[in-house]
């Protein structure tokens, strides 16, 4: 059928990129454990639009396909990094991560 | 044949229901008479004098609630698409299925198990 | 009409993205990733994946930025109480991610330019994905059970202690 989109395909992944490079620059901003998280999770959205629009280009399901279990991993990530959090908050009563250095070589 | 045109009424209901919400507010905020006094702004607890903040931390239960809600959330988007294939799928997306959710019961065992779900003792 | 669509959903998505990052407050940041959340999956729309795009609201603004604000609210983190960190290290990380986006942009500036071509738009539609899921990717599927029941176990491992003492 070849319907014709009137975007290119450059700009979707323009637009992940962006996304991508605020993500990493928020991770490497931010000291609060939860905005970290935040921006993983943009991160990793990033990935996912471009993943659905090279799907669409290429016409194979595969890549929304993929996107389903990258919802999952974002899920078990946030279940189990929330957790750790809360851990963290209770005994050192912050979420700053430059508190947790024991482990810095 | 669904194209990104075909999703324009959702659009327009969309538009209409944000629409209504947004103009009742600003007409509200315009046209109710506004006699702010010290009494009519307090926060109101019973008559009493209110005392605190009201965001005071809760029980770590409902954040528990709220990691399983996910969880089986993330699940059940698995299982749309295996309800849709029903019939094609046949016997072997069923044990797939079965396979899937016996996982999912085993992590659920564990956690009444550990009555992470549990309400009534409050330690 | 779809241009303006998609270059109004890409601008919202990444000023939130960037109020994300730049909001003092914890809660606003919260609010503007699901923002963001919501305009890609309008791209998801466009992209004829309709399927994904309910699922994605579902899944990211509807469940795990609902557990964000919990966790927000019971850590009382409401209050501003991040430390500010020293100039040059905020430099530092503006400029190396300005500068992966540079690298980044610049690549695939220098791309082909081919227009997205949809040669089957059928392929978001539900069954279809099912399809692909149970035959292709069927392993995946139940390691990704796995995936779920472990995160389940170490979640509640993890958040459970004190109530044990």
């Amino acid at each position: 059928m070849g319907t014709l989109q009137a975007i290119p395909l450059n700009h979707y992944i323009l637009v992940s990129v962006i996304l991508f490079s605020i993500g990493v620059m928020g991770v490497l901003l931010r000291r609060n454990a939860i905005i970290i998280f935040m921006c993983i999770e943009l991160m990793l959205n990033a990935v996912n639009l471009l993943m659905v629009a090279f799907s669409a280009h290429h016409g194979d399901g595969s890549g929304q396909v993929f996107v389903f279990f990258i919802m999952a991993v974002a899920a078990a990530e946030v279940a189990v990094g929330l957790s750790i959090l809360i851990m963290m908050h209770r005994n050192t009563n912050t979420t700053d991560v430059g508190f947790l250095n024991k482990l810095k070589f | 044949m669904e194209t990104p045109i075909s999703y324009v009424p959702i659009l327009i209901q969309l538009a209409v229901a944000l629409g209504f919400v947004v103009t009742t507010i600003i007409a509200t905020h315009f046209l109710g008479p506004k006699r702010k006094t010290k009494k009519k702004l307090d926060p109101f607890e019973c008559g009493i004098e209110s005392s605190g903040n009201a965001r005071v931390p809760y029980s770590v239960r409902y954040f528990l609630t709220a990691i399983l809600f996910v969880l089986f959330d993330v699940e059940v988007i698995f299982m749309y698409p295996w309800a849709v294939n029903f019939k094609a799928l046949g016997l072997t997306g069923l044990l797939e299925m079965f396979l899937f959710i016996g996982l999912l019961l085993l992590g659920f065992f564990y956690v009444i198990k550990k009555g992470a779900l549990k309400w009534e003792d409050n330690n | 009409m779809t241009q303006y669509v998609f270059y109004f959903l890409s601008f919202l998505a990444i000023l939130s993205a960037l109020m994300v990052v730049f909001s003092k407050n914890p809660i606003h940041s919260v609010l503007y990733l699901v923002l963001t959340f919501f305009a890609i999956a309008g791209h998801y729309v466009l992209l004829n994946a309709q399927f994904l795009a309910v699922v994605h609201i579902v899944v990211y603004a509807g469940a795990i930025m609902v557990l964000f604000l919990y966790v927000l609210m019971l850590l009382n983190l409401n209050v501003d109480a991040e430390p500010v960190k020293k100039n040059w290290v905020k430099f530092a990380g503006v400029l190396s991610g300005g500068l992966l986006m540079l690298t980044l942009v610049a690549t695939f500036h220098k791309a082909e330019t081919m227009p997205l071509i949809q040669d089957n738009p059928e392929i978001g539609v539900t069954a279809n994905l099912g399809k692909i899921l149970f035959n292709e990717f069927a392993l995946p599927f139940e390691i990704s059970s796995v995936l779920l029941l472990s995160a389940m176990i170490g979640a509640i491992m993890l958040s459970k202690k004190d109530t044990k003492k």
